[in-house]
């Protein structure tokens, strides 16, 4: 059963919309529409989930979502600004101040303390260096790592390392948290853990979230489903 | 301005990190560099050793000393002619009419003549075959700065020299092997059958490098010479000026006088600064020859630099993709992959310059070696530049790597 959005948890104005977005992948001769005209819309305050088969276009979407790839057509408008055609370098200064995001294989740099890492995005960033460590401290107090901020990822474990890279996409005060696959690679105690960290970011920080999965189960956790299919919304769950 | 985020120093923190994570990687990209900067320091500062020893050599000659040979010695361009030394030497000789003519001509200086000729010299110990011998004057000893120092003997006087009396002065070398036990001085010597009572023996000069060994001449009275070459030709001569400032205008002086009496090329009229630059440019460029073929293990060593960052760029491909997703723009992880690669290059100039600096002391000991901050600023500049070159190609293809690819690599 599809759980139904909590009471508490009004969705507020659009953060991201996509309108008929097209992606089109060119193999020699062959063209291949990996987007095939989606519209979608992710209001603040939401905890949406992508889901869909492999090859359905997932990740393409959520390239899209991470502002990390523009549309071969269509538009993307983050907070009503256009934005599907900016170019690299104000692509990569919009995702610095806008958004957070999570992998499956937590990507944290090796051979660096967990404070470093979380403060990674700041040296992007117009944040005074003054702010830095104060800020990363902060956001690993948050995840329940203020006692292992000089811990590189390898004296971490697994669901740690998850945690600390959920402190790196906070630290900016992100619109947008952008999961993709966060409990891929943790055991299900972990992955429980962090699942209740982001109901917690949703619920009590009123944090969007948008969570990439090809679990169903884990989809069905959030408020709303977006099912992919062939390059297409098949079925949207409000 | 583009306004660099992050700043320079926070990149500087996070590359010399990463270099210092790969320690022996790092010291072994750096070794092209080291071994190329160490040879460029050491062989500048023989150059430039080589110089100041040879200036020191030309000082102790005086600055107020004008020379007057035959033939034509410098070229039109300041070097030294490259005719053969026959055709520059044998062309002219003066006659002792020509000094005498050249003393009433020019007053208020010194003027001394040299005749030269090679002879066996005997003393009770050994034979020296075909040694130097100079005829000259009483006035020679000082004008040179060849007069004996306190307790070494005496240069001859003017009465020995118009006498034609049987003295000798020794330079330090020859006076050694003719006897090598006991002093010289006060010794005799067979000179062409002509024994001859050692005067004084001259303190160590030290050879010029390839010039005349002024250690192994033996100086007599003029007249001496003259009798033993059977004529009363000059071969050089010696112009002392009471002061420096004379020796522009002696100079012009002297050649008007000596054109009126031969071609412009038959005689050169020169000081010790002309000679010494003419020197000075054939040691530089040969420095810089040596620092030139030196400088190629610098690209070698740039191009490890450039091998090793490429591996860097793809070991880390999936860290890029990383920054670039979290809000590095492209020219912020070229300007990062750039920093490492310079400051590895920079690892390496510093490395050797201080093993090129410790290798020159070394060299010291035996021959005349001189770092020279200029040699350091040029072989640290270079070192710097090599890693800008060899490190854009890197770099840049860090900075093009796409995001969504570079997450994906594995």
């Amino acid at each position: 059963m599809i759980k139904s959005p909590s009471s508490k948890n009004k969705p507020g104005n659009v953060v991201l919309e996509l309108r008929q977005v097209v992606k089109t992948y060119t193999s020699g001769n062959t063209t291949f529409n990996a987007l095939n005209g989606v519209s979608l819309q992710i209001r603040e305050g939401e905890f949406v989930s992508i889901t869909g088969p492999s090859g359905s276009g997932k990740s393409t979407l959520m390239h899209i979502i991470g502002l990390l790839d523009t549309p071969t057509s269509g538009d993307v408008l983050l907070q009503d600004r256009n934005i599907s055609r900016l170019n690299e370098t104000q692509l990569a200064q919009i995702r610095n101040v806008t958004l957070g995001f999570v992998f499956q294989q937590f990507n944290l740099l090796a051979k660096t303390s967990a404070l470093e890492n979380v403060e990674l995005p700041l040296i992007y960033s117009d944040v005074p260096r003054s702010k830095h460590d104060s800020l990363g401290i902060e956001m690993l107090t948050k995840v329940g790592l203020q006692d292992k901020l000089r811990n590189t990822p390898a004296q971490l474990s697994g669901g740690q390392q998850q945690r600390v890279a959920i402190a790196r996409a906070l630290i900016n005060d992100p619109k947008i948290i952008l999961a993709d696959e966060p409990t891929g690679n943790l055991d299900s105690k972990s992955g429980k853990d962090v699942m209740e960290l982001f109901h917690h970011l949703n619920e009590v920080e009123k944090r969007t979230i948008v969570l990439v999965t090809h679990d169903m189960d884990l989809a069905r956790q959030a408020n709303r489903i977006i099912i992919i299919k062939d390059g297409q919304i098949n079925i949207e769950n409000v | 301005m583009f306004n660099l985020k992050p700043s320079i120093d926070v990149l500087v923190k996070s590359s010399i990190r990463s270099i210092l994570k790969n320690k022996s990687r790092t010291i072994l990209t750096s070794l092209g560099i080291i071994i190329g900067v160490t040879s460029v320091i050491l062989l500048t500062s023989i150059g430039n050793g080589l110089k100041v020893y040879i200036n020191q050599q030309f000082e102790s000659l005086g600055a107020n000393t004008i020379f007057v040979s035959p033939g034509k010695i410098f070229n039109d361009k300041g070097g030294f002619n490259s005719q053969s030394g026959a055709s520059r030497f044998i062309a002219t000789t003066f006659s002792l009419t020509d000094v005498a003519e050249l003393k009433r001509a020019i007053r208020g200086v010194t003027i001394v003549p040299v005749a030269a000729s090679a002879v066996d010299i005997k003393s009770s110990k050994t034979t020296k075959t075909n040694s130097s011998i100079v005829g000259t004057t009483y006035q020679y000893g000082a004008s040179a700065n060849y007069v004996p120092s306190n307790g070494n003997g005496r240069w001859f006087t003017k009465d020995e020299e118009d006498k034609k009396a049987d003295v000798v002065v020794l330079g330090n070398g020859i006076a050694n092997d003719l006897f090598p036990t006991g002093s010289a001085l006060g010794k005799r010597i067979i000179i062409k059958s002509k024994n001859m009572k050692v005067v004084g023996v001259i303190d160590k000069k030290g050879s010029s490098f390839g010039g005349p060994d002024v250690d192994q001449y033996a100086f007599v009275p003029i007249g001496i010479v003259f009798e033993f070459n059977g004529n009363q030709n000059v071969n050089q001569m010696l112009i002392k000026t009471s002061n420096k400032d004379l020796v522009a205008q002696t100079k012009i002086d002297v050649t008007k006088f000596f054109l009126k009496k031969f071609d412009k090329d038959a005689f050169t009229v020169f000081d010790s600064s002309q000679l010494l630059s003419s020197i000075n440019s054939i040691i530089s460029t040969l420095t810089i020859g040596l620092a030139g073929i030196a400088a190629i293990s610098l690209v070698v060593g740039g191009i490890g630099i450039m091998n090793i960052m490429l591996v860097t760029v793809s070991e880390r491909t999936k860290e890029i993709g990383l920054r670039k997703a979290i809000g590095a723009y492209p020219r912020a992880i070229l300007v990062q992959f750039l920093i490492e690669a310079i400051i590895l290059s920079c690892l390496g100039g510093g490395v050797g310059i201080i093993l090129g600096w410790l290798g020159s002391l070394a060299i010291n000991n035996f021959f005349p070696a001189q770092v020279t901050f200029s040699s350091v600023a040029i072989a640290f500049g270079v070192s710097a530049a090599v890693g800008i070159i060899f490190g854009v190609a890197p770099a840049s293809k860090a900075s093009k790597l796409s995001p969504i690819e570079a997450l994906r690599y594995e």
